[in-house]
């Protein structure tokens, strides 16, 4: 056999051994994959128990009621151009600084609505983690994002008054 | 070419070693790095799911196989496969202008960026020098 057929052959074996292994270590992982779990997020409610998807109804209704802290994990630009009324600017491209004080200082019961662009983003859920292990406990991810907040056609401020 | 035998073979452990570790990282948490490679935005959930649970096993048997001196030029090639992916992929994402953690070192990971370049050009460097290094005749 030729030198660069042995090769090919060698990394095909290493590639399909890669795939047996990573399915036989990590089966119940791909059996609940299968079943239909993980397909919205990574999130196993076993980790991250205080984090919940919500519709855009359920942010609006959370919102209307008005108990609620609203975070906008959107850089600052995107924030000041439009964002959810009362929300507040947490980046999170500034992930690697600590959360400011009064964030800390609110009460680890309190109901938490956090929110990204919409469509394929993924910076809510990560500002949502980076809560949870802050200690907060009812996160909720508002998955449809800002783009489907406008779009329903419900208010919006501009400017970085709550920032 | 390189052809200095003592060097090559340091390459084998650094560059097998750092792989080996790569994967072990990874393969602890598979959500994790699902969600690390989610957050490139390039493939939706199902193919994220499916690399992060072949991906790590992929960097650890062939840093195994490397620094083991076993099946040389073909996990060298793997391993400077996947590193010409991840230079591409860095580079792709720096264009788009997206902040996403690299999901390179576990724990270590920072953000994928210029630095991270280096990092994989320093690695693709010692790939290359093994993958094209003389046939031994003994």
């Amino acid at each position: 056999m030729s030198e660069t057929r042995k090769i090919v052959r060698q990394v095909l074996v290493i590639g399909a051994l890669s795939v047996l292994v990573g399915a036989a270590v990590r089966f119940p992982l791909v059996k609940r994959f299968a079943r239909g779990e993980f397909r919205e997020t990574f999130l196993s409610p076993a980790d991250y128990p205080g984090i919940r998807l919500i519709t855009l109804r359920e942010a609006e209704d959370l919102w209307a009621v008005g108990e609620v802290v609203i975070f906008d994990a959107r850089p600052e630009r995107s924030f000041r151009e439009g964002h959810v009324p009362r929300a507040r600017n947490l980046p999170e491209a500034e992930s690697r600084q600590k959360f400011p004080a009064d964030v800390l200082e609110l009460p680890r019961e309190r109901v938490i609505v956090v929110y990204c662009e919409g469509g394929d983003c993924q910076s809510s859920l990560a500002l949502a983690k980076r809560l949870h292990d802050e200690g907060f406990k009812d996160i909720r991810v508002m998955t449809g994002g800002w783009a489907e907040w406008i779009k329903a056609g419900l208010p919006a401020e501009t400017g970085d008054a709550e920032k | 070419m390189l052809k200095n035998k003592t060097l090559l073979v340091v390459f084998r452990l650094v560059l097998g070693g750092l792989f080996v570790y790569a994967g072990i990282v990874k393969v602890l948490d598979p959500l994790d790095f699902a969600q690390d490679i989610r957050n490139y935005r390039l493939v939706g959930q199902a193919l994220s799911f499916l690399a992060a649970v072949v991906l790590p096993w992929l960097e650890i048997l062939a840093g195994v196989a490397l620094a083991a001196g076993v099946w040389k030029r073909a996990s060298a090639l793997i391993i400077t496969g996947l590193l010409v992916f991840f230079i591409l992929l860095t580079l792709v994402t720096i264009a788009r202008g997206l902040d996403v953690e690299c999901g390179c070192f576990g724990a270590l990971s920072r953000k994928s960026g210029f630095g991270v370049i280096l990092e994989d050009l320093g690695m693709l460097f010692m790939g290359l020098g093994l993958l094209f290094a003389p046939e031994r005749r003994d």
